[in-house]
């Protein structure tokens, strides 16, 4: 990476331009570099204190809290209380294994999408390859509530452009499209649409790197399109495939705004706590049980923070300097 | 063989006559996906722009843009603009509450991650690559898992249901930090500091008068993701914000008009002067897309030129 060598550079130069200068004037332009380093810091640690680490540690003490009852009025100190309860609570386990479900669908069809719909695009020079990247870009524009919006639309037989279809697999309501046995299919439709167009660009932005000449040669090894694609490019661009298996994981365990609105939409008749952070979240709001709630995100932290710690380590895509 | 060298390698062949099979399904299955993913979008929008009459006859044609006009748009408009208590309006409140935290959101974003971003690219102290590393992490992990956490802490000062821990919350942009730190790995040599350096700069000046100068490509990418990043939160605000409807963002004002729609909840609907079928959730959600769409065009100059720099960020 351009990165690297810019650190290279710089490492090189750095013996040179500092020999004339005597020890002690060298180390106090240190001192002074050093303390400008951190004023410049400081607005961004001071932000990260305040919504990263605070929040972190106060949600950990919070967590080996215990909750008050009316037996008990005042919290006090709960040991592993708060995590027992979270453990033996009926919907934990199946909050994961809802994830599991959904993940099966959705991942797959979205690694073969990106991958598929990345080389594609690479394969299509010029005008036509550049349209196709904007629209297939597009959906990912409807973030979020937008996004989950034009699925309910898509979703009322009664009004959907694919009305017939669902009308065909016997669906008349959006309450009867909307049931527990479809939710994995839906939910993996809703994330594919929105997350797809981003992950084209990132994918193909890895097939943007790979060296005119390693084309050039394989070419004239006889290789055709397809060959090209499968034995040069897919090898090329797997560091990108790790990066977003990782990253839509981690995204998958934080799976929130669509099913908690999909309860809305089928009126109530789909499980409240779908998804695990729906579940800390109907520990806070529901129970008012914040030490359940913060055993909950602490649980939820934990896995997320090591696929980020894969991530950073072992997906490639970050210098040796960052790390 | 020859071909395929050409397909790869030079774009005016694209539009050369050559078709063989191979090419023809490349193109093929390219429009048939692009079309599944535009259709539903021309559906949604022609619903923002239709009546209730219409849809619910399945009147309008194809996709319904046969029954589009104005006076629909103008009637759903009404029928937004009069849900909430006296006499309505809240959906431009939280059209406001939105454009203030996002804003305000991504100002903080853009103070804080320059600096950052400088000092981690050019400056030499201890913990610095622990810093670039927490940075990073923070950055590849989905921000929702802290919610809760955060809910706990603004509770704890009391301060649920107000805007401004909001703000705070969204300044805190980890991925803008990395996008200034690559951006002066890339731009600035480290010569030019060294220069200012012996011109007798001090490090804080060196940072003002030759950095932000020439970070204007960085501030507009981090402004943008930032800004686009706050608006479209949901989480964040439902947790935060829910206990106040005055206080409100359209990502959740959204959700309590969808609760208040009498698709699906006939009960609430019953109670209320506005009737909120699909095509006022469709207006209302396309309206509440425009913002984004500003400022996708205004940024769309520099997010053409910087993306190596967006690369790595899903």
């Amino acid at each position: 990476m351009t990165t690297d060598t810019l650190e290279a550079q710089r490492a090189a130069s750095r013996p040179a331009a500092a020999a004339p200068t005597p020890g002690r004037r060298r180390r106090r332009a240190r001192i002074t570099e050093a303390r400008g380093g951190w004023t410049l810091l400081a607005p961004y640690l001071l932000l990260l204190l305040v919504a990263g680490i605070i929040p972190i540690l106060y949600a950990l003490a919070t967590s080996l809290q215990r909750s008050p009852t009316p037996l008990q009025p005042q919290a006090g100190f709960g040991g592993f209380d708060s995590f027992v309860t979270v453990f033996n609570d009926f919907r934990f386990f199946d909050s994961f294994f809802n994830i599991f479900k959904v993940m099966i669908v959705w991942l797959p069809i979205m690694l073969i999408g990106i991958v598929g719909l990345a080389l594609l695009v690479h394969a299509s020079r010029g005008r036509f390859g550049g349209i196709m990247r904007f629209i297939y870009y597009v959906p990912g524009a409807l973030a979020g509530i937008a996004n989950f919006v034009l699925w309910v639309y898509l979703l009322n037989p009664a009004q959907s452009p694919i009305g017939f279809l669902l009308q065909n697999g016997g669906f008349s309501t959006i309450k009867g499209v909307v049931s527990l046995d479809n939710l994995p299919f839906i939910l993996a439709g809703m994330l594919f649409f929105q997350g797809i167009g981003t992950w084209i660009v990132i994918v193909n932005g890895g097939l943007n790197g790979i060296p005119e000449e390693i084309f050039e040669a394989s070419s004239l090894d006889g290789a055709n399109a397809w060959q090209v694609a499968w034995h040069v490019k897919l090898p090329m661009i797997r560091p990108w495939i790790g990066y977003a298996a990782l990253m839509n994981l981690a995204y998958g365990f934080q799976l929130f705004l669509e099913p908690y609105l999909l309860d809305q939409v089928a009126g109530g008749s789909l499980p409240d706590q779908y998804t695990p952070t729906q579940l800390g979240f109907a520990f806070a709001f529901s129970n008012y049980n914040f030490p359940a709630a913060a055993a909950m995100s602490i649980i939820l932290l934990v896995i997320t923070l090591s696929i980020g710690l894969l991530i950073v380590f072992r997906s490639g895509l970050f210098g040796e300097e960052e790390k | 063989m020859a071909k395929a060298t050409l397909e790869n390698h030079a774009p005016e062949v694209v539009g050369s006559k050559q078709w063989s099979v191979g090419r023809l399904a490349r193109i093929v299955t390219m429009v048939f996906v692009a079309a599944l993913f535009v259709f539903p979008i021309i559906g949604f929008v022609a619903m923002a722009f239709r009546n209730q009459e219409d849809v619910a006859a399945g009147a309008g044609g194809f996709l319904g843009l046969g029954g589009m006009s104005f006076d629909n748009a103008a009637f759903s408009w009404s029928q937004i603009i009069g849900f909430g208590p006296n006499g309505g309006g809240l959906f431009l409140r939280w059209i406001g509450n939105s454009l203030i935290v996002s804003v305000g959101g991504a100002l903080i974003a853009v103070a804080a991650a320059i600096p950052a971003g400088y000092a981690l690219a050019r400056l030499r102290f201890r913990f610095r690559r622990t810093i670039l590393f927490i940075t990073l992490l923070t950055m590849v992990m989905p921000n929702t898992v802290l919610v809760i956490p955060l809910f706990l802490e603004v509770s704890a000062a009391g301060a649920v249901g107000q805007l401004w821990p909001v703000i705070v919350i969204m300044g805190f942009f980890p991925f803008g930090v990395y996008l200034a730190y690559i951006h002066f790995m890339t731009t600035m040599p480290p010569e030019l500091v060294e220069a200012a350096r012996i011109d007798g700069l001090s490090e804080i000046a060196i940072f003002f008068q030759v950095a932000t100068p020439i970070s204007r490509q960085a501030i507009a990418l981090v402004a943008f993701f930032s800004f686009v990043a706050n608006w479209t939160n949901f989480f964040l605000p439902l947790a935060l914000l829910t206990s106040n409807s005055q206080n409100k963002t359209v990502s959740i004002g959204i959700q309590e008009l969808i609760g208040a729609s009498p698709l699906f909840n006939p009960t609430v609907a019953a109670g209320l002067d506005v009737k909120l079928y699909m095509p006022q959730l469709a207006l209302a959600t396309f309206l509440s897309m425009l913002p984004l769409l500003a400022v996708f065009l205004g940024a769309q100059r520099f997010l053409m030129s910087g993306q190596t720099v967006g690369a790595v960020k899903g």
